[in-house]
């Protein structure tokens, strides 16, 4: 393939895979899913009932695969066999996972909370109907943008792989990077802004978390508000440097032409992977100089 | 039956090496589980199954283009263990971004007082009632090395599958359609199931949080990895008879 075609299809890639990543953390965080569920989870135990829509379908990866998965298996009947224009196999394969994925949001929120009675937490009818369709709204422009991801690299890219199989695999790599980032920003910052900012979360303080709103009580729609500003956008970054620089690497120094080609890719990893240590470092070091206050150094003192 | 298993024994012990590498790989990565989500404890705030596979698969997805266009084993092996690490890092350095700019935590381990790589205390910045946040700088490295590792493991494990089809007669070649290659789609199943189970098996190990490589609990690998190696001999079975009966048809 011409290297120019090559790099337009990788940035429409990268681009599909940011909004696909930053979609899936929204969609997270407006039913709370993953990890920080399980404070959502915990609340009305220590006595805190909530208005949270609270649905954890399963760990991020799985529940994202699942949806990808179902939406490339349509979509590849769709193609093969009813020969239909791949952008409304993916459309309609997209659709269909939505539905299935709102059907899990569903039971999962009307499982949890009716099995929560005993500490007096409500089943908000209201609630459920008004976060569910944002939630399939979201978990249909995910697996869209993932279908889109994998269906240029199968067919355009010539990935040997068929779509299910990587649009499974881009499933679970984008459900792993939005719950090991956006989630941070709604689990540690989102759930918990009562207390002082920075400090992290004291385990005495576990399921003690914000309920209520600028106004009312606080439910997935202002999560999802405040996760949009920074959570969300990161992990769509995260998720679309993945695609890219994974695929960049050996659309620059392609391997078809020559071993040594792709020996070079492999450098230009390695040197990408160097920058980013060298670039935590220095975050760390200036978050250290930044922050503060800290513990006193007991040591120092007593040697003083 | 027997004798595709003879005829494959190479392969199958690629497999087993690369279901042992997976296994080992786990233990490097720095999750933190439910708590890290929480800035409660060190690592990615995540499961570790799930970020081993999320990298691991990532670079199963490199592996297999570059195996689309060349034979070349070390390449191979090479890309599969880049695209994982990329995957990694890029990760990290994301979570890192949320630690310090959404969240205002200083990363720092509780379970080491200097952090072995860059020699700055630690048990100074982490915040009271926690076991440490974010990501210092030797649990990332621990990350990206436990990205290599599993990288290496889970292309090993595909390359013999393919190399299996291959001598029972399939072709691998790419397809560009969406159905794709019958024996490319079956070896990267097969890959991916390796993959999940020897993921697994070192989680028990790891418990929920590990910070890397100078965490305790890391010393704890040699009983995951020879759980692993047994329950890979399994797999390595099932998944050469599999594709080779495959290729008689």
């Amino acid at each position: 393939m011409e290297p120019l075609i090559g790099m337009g299809v990788l940035a429409l890639i990268g681009v599909a895979a940011t909004i696909a990543g930053a979609s899936e953390d929204l969609e997270s965080d407006v039913g709370s899913q993953s990890n920080p569920n399980s404070q959502v989870q915990l609340a009305p135990q220590m006595m805190f009932p909530h208005r949270i829509y609270n649905k954890a379908v399963s760990g991020e990866p799985p529940s994202n695969a699942l949806m990808c998965s179902v939406g490339a298996a349509v979509a590849t009947v769709l193609i093969s066999e009813f020969t239909l224009s791949p952008l409304f196999a993916l459309v309609l394969g997209s659709l269909i996972a939505a539905c299935v994925h709102g059907t899990f949001a569903v039971t999962a929120t009307m499982g949890r909370c009716a099995s929560q009675r005993r500490f007096k937490q409500p089943v908000y009818l209201d609630m459920i109907r008004s976060h569910t369709p944002v939630i399939m709204g979201y978990a249909f422009i995910t697996t869209f943008c993932v279908l889109v991801v994998s269906y240029l690299m199968t067919v355009v890219l010539g990935h040997p792989f068929p779509l299910t199989m990587l649009a499974f695999i881009w499933g679970i790599t984008v459900g792993a990077i939005g719950s090991s980032t956006g989630d941070v920003h709604y689990g540690a910052e989102r759930e918990f802004q009562q207390f002082e900012f920075g400090s992290g979360l004291n385990a005495s303080n576990s399921g003690n978390i914000v309920r209520y709103a600028e106004s009312g009580l606080r439910d997935g729609y202002d999560n999802s508000w405040f996760c949009a500003k920074f959570g969300g956008p990161v992990t769509g970054i995260a998720f679309g440097m993945t695609v890219f620089l994974g695929s960049w690497v050996t659309t620059v120094f392609d391997p078809a032409v020559s071993i040594t080609r792709g020996w070079l890719s492999v450098v230009a990893g390695v040197v990408i992977v160097l920058i980013l240590i060298i670039w935590n470092w220095k975050i760390e070091v200036e978050a250290r100089n930044a922050f503060g206050p800290y513990k006193e150094d007991k040591s120092e003192e007593a040697s003083a | 039956m027997i004798d595709a298993l003879m005829a494959n024994i190479t392969w199958m012990i690629f497999i087993v090496i690369g279901g042992v590498l997976i296994s080992w790989s786990v233990h490097f990565v720095p999750v933190g589980g439910a708590p890290a989500a929480m800035a409660q404890a060190t690592g990615i705030g995540t499961g570790t199954v799930q970020l081993a596979a999320g990298a691991g698969l990532t670079g199963l997805v490199s592996a297999g283009f570059m195996m689309n266009v060349t034979k070349d084993l070390p390449l191979i092996l090479a890309s599969g263990a880049v695209g994982a690490m990329i995957m990694i890092a890029v990760t990290m350095i994301v979570g890192t971004w949320v630690y310090v700019y959404g969240v205002g935590c200083v990363p720092s381990s509780a379970k080491v007082k200097v952090d072995p790589i860059t020699k700055y205390r630690q048990d100074l910045y982490v915040s009271q009632g926690t076991e440490g946040h974010g990501l210092p700088t030797v649990s990332f490295v621990s990350g990206v090395i436990g990205g290599l590792l599993g990288g290496i493991g889970g292309a090993l494990v595909y390359y013999s599958l393919i190399e299996v089809g291959v001598t029972a007669g399939l072709a691998a070649s790419a397809s560009s359609s969406v159905t794709g290659n019958e024996l490319v789609g079956i070896a990267a199943m097969f890959a991916i199931g390796i993959f999940f189970v020897n993921a697994v098996i070192p989680s028990y190990n790891i418990g929920g949080t590990i910070e890397g490589f100078h965490d305790p609990k890391w010393k704890k690998w040699p009983k995951a990895v020879i759980s692993s190696f047994v329950a890979t001999i399994f797999c390595a079975i099932v998944a050469v008879i599999a594709i080779s009966q495959l290729g008689v048809i």
